[in-house]
This record gives structure tokens, sequence and C-alpha cells, in this order.
């Protein structure tokens, strides 16, 4: 396994985790999400590029427009979140109390 | 220059730690808008220039800008930086003491078998065949996106249209 796979699933590791432990912002674990999707790009793009897999190089253009979509659906929620409250902290998000 | 590729991984990890650490999230936004631009010199270190291009253009001119304004709608008054709060300061250390600890596993050639085989070729296994063509191969394999790939095209062009009606059914209010 090459050298900078290693680095790629770290980053992969350490955006998931920062993305499943919430401090106080909504926003902050989109950006976690949207770094999860930025490895999985480059990750993908250098395999294929090695490789020399000429026909899967839209693979990764496709996996952009998919994280496009999934990011503005995630915004448009947080936008939802600060119009009734104001500011976008997770504490706010309370009504399902189990 | 050997390990050109593996030093702007170790520093796309780094990036990536300064918003996993969760600072204010404008500083996050800093934080993505760095590992993208070294996100981009590493693909581009494998001859992907029109990919690394999507990088910059794409990711980092949508989708980060309308991630900065977002935030500069949804934000405090006192923003946090890394060194201003504990928690935030102490992830970002743990994180750099983890991949300092790495890059000192690399360079010390120390081999080891974990879970994975780590092979210590390193990353000039690159799988080159050294005759130049005239024409890009990985710009002729994008474009045949809307050749063998007209059925993704479709696909993606629907759920984008099924997105944007979604967004407009969320933000139309309770």
């Amino acid at each position: 396994m090459a050298l900078i796979y290693m680095n790629m699933t770290l980053a992969f590791t350490v955006s998931l985790l920062g993305l499943l432990m919430y401090r106080s912002h909504l926003m902050s674990s989109l950006l976690c999400l949207e770094g999860m999707m930025l490895s999985l790009f480059v990750t993908m793009a250098i395999t294929i590029l090695n490789s020399h897999l000429i026909l899967a190089s839209m693979i990764p253009i496709i996996m952009l427009v998919f994280a496009a979509c999934e990011a503005a659906l995630g915004l448009s929620l947080l936008v939802m979140v600060s119009n009734t409250y104001g500011v976008d902290h997770v504490q706010n998000l309370n009504l399902l109390q189990c | 220059m050997t390990y050109i590729v593996f030093i702007l991984s170790t520093m796309f990890v780094v990036g990536f730690l300064g918003f996993s650490s969760k600072p204010s999230p404008i500083y996050g936004g800093v934080g993505l808008i760095v590992s993208g631009g070294v996100g981009c010199g590493i693909v581009m270190n494998f001859d992907g220039s029109f990919l690394g291009l999507m990088v910059f253009l794409i990711y980092l001119g949508g989708m980060m800008v309308v991630f900065g304004y977002t935030t500069a709608m949804a934000t405090e008054l006192y923003p946090e930086v890394w060194v201003s709060n504990k928690a935030v300061l102490g992830g970002l250390v743990v994180g750099l003491v983890m991949e300092l600890m790495l890059v000192y596993y690399v360079l010390g050639e120390v081999h080891g078998d974990v879970v994975i085989e780590f092979s210590d070729l390193g990353d000039w296994v690159v799988y080159d065949m050294e005759d130049y063509g005239f024409v890009n191969s990985e710009a002729v394999g994008v474009s045949s996106l809307y050749s063998y790939g007209a059925w993704l095209i479709i696909v993606t062009g629907w759920s984008l249209f099924v997105g944007v009606v979604v967004i407009m059914e969320i933000t139309r209010g309770g």
C-alpha cells in the first residue's frame, strides 16, 4: 500500500471523527462532511490516474456533483434552524426528547 | 523532490485537523480551503490537471463560497480560534502528534505488518509507460462523460433538479 493512501485514510478518519463528535455549531459538522468528500475525491483521483483507467476519470466529477447536492441540502436545513433560533447551535435541536 | 507527494499529503492531513478540531466555522472554512488547495496539488502530481482544476473551480469556488456566505449569516460575535479554547487546541495537538508519529514511522524506515502490510516501495511506484501522445488521456476520459456516460449525465441532472426542488420546499417555511 503506497504511503499516500495512509495519509488519505487518516484524513478521512479524522474528518469522520470530527463529524460524529459535536461541539456547538451544526456548521462545523457540515464542514467535516465536506472534508470527507474531499479526501474521497483525492483518493479516487489518484487511484484512477495511477492505474490509467481512462474511462473511469469521470467518476470523481460525478462524486463531486452528488457531494454538492448533499452539501446544499445540509445547508438548507441549517438555514431553517438558523431562521428559527437565530444561531445554529446543536443544543437547540431538542424537540425529540426520548 | 521524490517525497513531494508525501509532504503534500501530510499538509493535507494537517489542514484536515485544522477544521476537524472544530474552531468557529469561519476558521474551519479556512482550513478546508487550504486542504482543497493542497489536494489539488496532490492530484496534479499524478498528471491530473483537469481534475485539479475541478477541485479549485467547483469545490472551492462553488461550494466553499456558499459555505462562507452561510457561515457569515449564522455566526457569533466572538468566534473561537484554535488557541482560544482548550478543547480545540487539545484536539489539534493530539492530531499533530499522530501525524508526526506517522512521518517518523515512514521516514525512519521502520517496517511493520500490523493489520495491513505497508510495503516499503513508497510513492515512486507510478505505473508510467513513457509514451507521450498528443492529448492528455485524463481530459479525454473526462470528456467521455458525454458519450459513454450519457446515462450518468441524465441521472445526475435529474438528481440535481430534484435537489433544487427539495431545497425550495424545505426553505419555504414551516
